[in-house]
């Protein structure tokens, strides 16, 4: 079982091979800064990336702190007052964030268990496909849908299937007969067209990178298993899913930093005034606090919970996957 | 990452790095040769090297730097832009926006309480809308004056007339009306494809001069805040507001309503009316004129469908009717800029000569002699064929009519003349409406002020009362979870915000 097998997603070389500084160089300084000056063209073309973050990722969080002030524009940061947790503690005890936690939890749990392992099912499926020519065109039409925007796409989930002129609405309601349903107005379709929209979209994008890790496979390893007499499952399952286990713990471990982010655009132009109970999620109620109320400290205040939260996740699964054996994301 | 996130982000890493420059940037006093504004806008931006600007400009005597933001996303972009160091000199503003309210009484736009009256153009009209548009009793800027009484019902003139029906006078004739446009197929196809009553899922808050309000005031129910035992109460919480909405509800259940209302966006408004799907719009009595000019562009020929009522009697014969503020947003002046009693005079003066006879009729009518003349004092559009002239007509009708305050009401410009009869009839027709429903116009004492609690908790009371009542009128929910509902508003915040309207209304100067 172990990842060895596999040349192309197993990297690491041996540690003897790897160049390295003898450990004494780090506690002498002379030694260090000479390792600092041989290497000084790889710390030159650090430079533009570590002040890409800081200006752009580290230096924003400085506003964060408005999130403990009731923050008013015109009197700028030093002259809103401190109001130390007031808006953590109106948000905790608020009436909408049961709610929203809710809502956010479970778009989260029904996009691990439908929309992650989708991708890893097309994949494989692909992956048995022999005609090249067939493949490659599958592959190529079904993810074409990840480049429209969500604007687009909600504007084609509306036209098919709102109650008066939609024409999947109309389809369905002409087999299975009675009241013409507003799937777009309803709460209880929601989530389900969420999703749908997401398979849709996402899918097919998604199954690049799995498929990359399987097309770095060695074919010598299926044709000594032929010869050993599997059959395609047997090979499915020993040779085909190891190989590509890695990718599917890395990506993971990423969608789990991601459980908070239901992404954006696509639930706030799924949001009706009448599905508002189960689509309010962090994202949007950030935004509709933040930008359409102007609430500033208490959306940041929000926002704020949700990053804490989301790098909670993503260092625990991290862990986790360590745990189990796996090779973490670092 | 996603672009509206990003703007987020891009909002409060803009507002920190801003914030921090600007204790060290002092202005200095200079004289304005150039005037920021930010506006609202209905179509593309005009050029600012176009005709129309360089007119203006020139009648002001000052270059003007406009920012235009499209109408939709206006709320969004004056909370960005008052998160930001970067606010325009003028600016169009909700003065009841939290965000607005704020800043405002923070100190960062001028207090104009009392100062306008030396200004000929830019005195208030009337004390009371200047009341209204006031931060309880504080005035932040000069208000974009709009006619009082603007609700009306649209109707398909030729529908009523294939059908033998009168004009509705009261709200069962609205129902017989709009049940014989449903059932009794009035555009004679032998199919049975039409409703009555065209509404739209509404962006507003609650009493927002929806049509969901303008029916509950004709039960009788308050516009916003009404007086119940000598106290203020809000509109949803009397039972004249659970008449109205049951009744609208039978209208829902019968079919006699569009059944996509709850999420009909107010763009489309138009389109089931001018395609002969609908037949009835309850909206301000412009989208009359609006309706015939589109009726026109479809059919030439035959285009006289529209027809127009005022506000509607109860059954038992009495009548309320919706009136609105009698203004739409205000003009602020940031003192970011504008920061010496002489700079606010100077901006003040420039906007006193925008807002002149003369200016209002540049903003809301055009350039005399390029895209309209005079004919007995009305404004008649001409050149509408030249390219370069349409654009001026644009200019004038999508954008800069809205850096005036004295549009539409006849105070600055000039009353049109319509090519057609049947479209100026109707134009006509609404001052006739609006004479005879301010008599029964049912006001809201409670518009000048604002509650603290509004201020700081509006986010999540606003939606409340308006979501519960779409929910209750598609059914979702029933009357009693609709009370429940009104329930919770008092639960979060609305026992606090009537207890604070009731007592800054008896502060109120009478």
């Amino acid at each position: 079982m172990a990842t060895d097998l596999v040349p192309g997603v197993a990297p690491d070389t041996p540690k003897t091979a790897r160049p390295r500084a003898p450990r004494v160089a780090r506690k002498n300084p002379a030694r260090r800064l000479a390792l600092l000056l041989r290497h000084r063209w790889l710390y030159l073309m650090l430079l533009p990336g570590v002040a890409y973050f800081l200006v752009f990722k580290y230096w924003p969080m400085y506003g964060l702190h408005i999130a403990f002030k009731d923050y008013i524009p015109f009197l700028g940061y030093s002259g809103s007052p401190w109001v130390g947790l007031k808006h953590f503690e109106e948000l905790f005890t608020g009436g909408d964030f049961g709610r929203l936690m809710a809502n956010t939890l479970i778009l989260a749990l029904l996009t691990i268990v439908f929309v992650f392992p989708a991708p890893i099912v097309v994949a494989l499926l692909l992956n048995e496909v022999r005609v090249s020519v067939l493949k490659r065109s599958v592959q190529s039409l079904i993810y074409i849908p990840h480049f429209l925007s969500w604007t687009i796409v909600a504007s084609l989930t509306y036209l098919l299937f709102s109650a008066d002129f939609g024409v999947l609405a109309g389809f369905i309601n002409d087999i299975v007969g009675g009241q013409r349903a507003d799937y777009v107005a309803q709460e209880e379709w929601f989530r389900p067209l969420i999703i749908l929209q997401l398979l849709w979209k996402q899918t097919g994008w998604g199954t690049i990178i799995y498929l990359a890790a399987l097309a770095s496979v060695d074919q010598q390893l299926y044709e000594a298993a032929r010869v050993d007499g599997a059959g395609r499952w047997r090979q499915l399952w020993h040779i085909t899913l190891p190989a590509i286990r890695p990718a599917i713990v890395v990506m993971a471990i990423l969608t789990s930093g991601n459980i908070m982010d239901t992404g954006f655009e696509q639930i706030w132009l799924m949001t009706t005034s009448l599905n508002r109970p189960v689509s309010e999620v962090f994202d949007t109620y950030v935004y509709y606090i933040g930008i359409t109320q102007g609430g500033f400290s208490y959306a940041t205040a929000v926002g704020l919970f949700k990053g804490v939260v989301g790098v909670f996740l993503i260092v625990g699964s991290n862990w986790l996957a360590k745990r189990l054996g796996q090779r973490g994301l670092y | 990452m996603n672009r509206r996130r990003r703007l987020l982000a891009g909002a409060l890493a803009l507002s920190t790095a801003l914030g921090l420059a600007a204790c060290g940037e002092e202005e200095k006093a200079a004289s304005f040769d150039t005037i920021t504004v930010m506006t609202r806008l209905f179509g593309t931006a005009p050029d600012p090297n176009g005709e129309m600007q360089q007119a203006i400009q020139k009648l002001i005597g000052k270059k003007l730097d406009i920012t235009w933001v499209p109408n939709a996303d206006y709320g969004d972009k004056l909370n960005v832009t008052l998160a930001s160091n970067n606010i325009p000199d003028v600016l169009v503003a909700d003065e009841k926006a939290p965000a607005f309210v704020q800043a405002a009484t923070a100190g960062a736009f001028w207090d104009l309480t009392g100062k306008l009256d030396k200004y000929p153009n830019l005195k208030a009209a009337d004390e009371r809308t200047a009341l209204n548009s006031s931060i309880n009793g504080k005035i932040y800027g000069i208000y974009r004056v709009r006619p009082v009484l603007r609700s009306a019902v649209m109707l398909r003139k030729d529908w009523l007339a294939k059908l033998g029906l009168q004009e509705p006078q009261s709200v069962d004739d609205l129902y017989n009306v709009a049940k014989a446009f449903t059932e009794q197929d009035p555009d004679g196809n032998g199919k049975k494809d039409t409703y009555g009553l065209i509404i739209p899922k509404w962006p507003g808050n609650y009493a927002s001069s929806s049509p969901y309000d303008t029916i509950e005031t004709w039960f009788g129910a308050p516009n916003g805040w009404g007086e119940r035992n000598g106290k203020l109460v809000q509109g949803f919480d009397t039972e004249e507001f659970y008449t109205a909405n049951r009744w609208l509800k039978k209208w829902v259940d019968e079919g006699l309503v569009n059944k996509d209302f709850a999420t009909l966006d107010s763009a489309n408004w138009n389109d089931a009316f001018v395609q002969g799907k609908g037949g009835i719009i309850i909206d301000v009595n412009v989208r009359g004129t609006d309706l015939s000019v589109r009726m026109k562009e479809k059919d030439p020929k035959s285009f006289d469908k529209v027809t127009m009522v005022g506000n509607l009697k109860r059954s038992d014969g009495q009548k309320f009717s919706l009136p609105f503020t009698g203004y739409n947003n205000v003009l602020a002046i940031s003192k970011q800029r504008v920061r010496t009693e002489e700079q606010l005079d100077d901006v003040l003066t420039t906007l006193d000569k925008l807002q002149s006879k003369e200016g209002s009729a540049l903003l809301t009518n055009g350039i005399d002699g390029r895209n309209y003349k005079l004919e007995d004092g009305k404004a008649v559009l001409i050149n509408q064929d030249d390219p370069a002239v349409k654009v001026v007509q644009n200019d004038v009708d999508k954008a800069f009519i809205q850096i005036g305050t004295r549009a539409s009401v006849g105070l600055g410009q000039y009353p049109f003349k319509f090519p057609d009869e049947s479209t100026q009839k109707l134009f006509d027709l609404r001052d006739t409406l609006m004479n005879e429903d301010l008599k029964t116009a049912v006001y809201n004492p409670a518009l000048p002020v604002i509650a603290p609690t509004l201020v700081s908790k509006g986010q999540t009371l606003n939606l409340i009362i308006p979501d519960a009542r779409l929910k209750y009128l598609s059914g979702q929910i029933t009357e009693e979870q609709l009370r429940a509902e009104v329930k919770r508003w008092y639960e979060s915040g609305g026992t606090e915000v009537t207890q604070e309207t009731n007592d800054l209304v008896s502060k109120l100067p009478k």
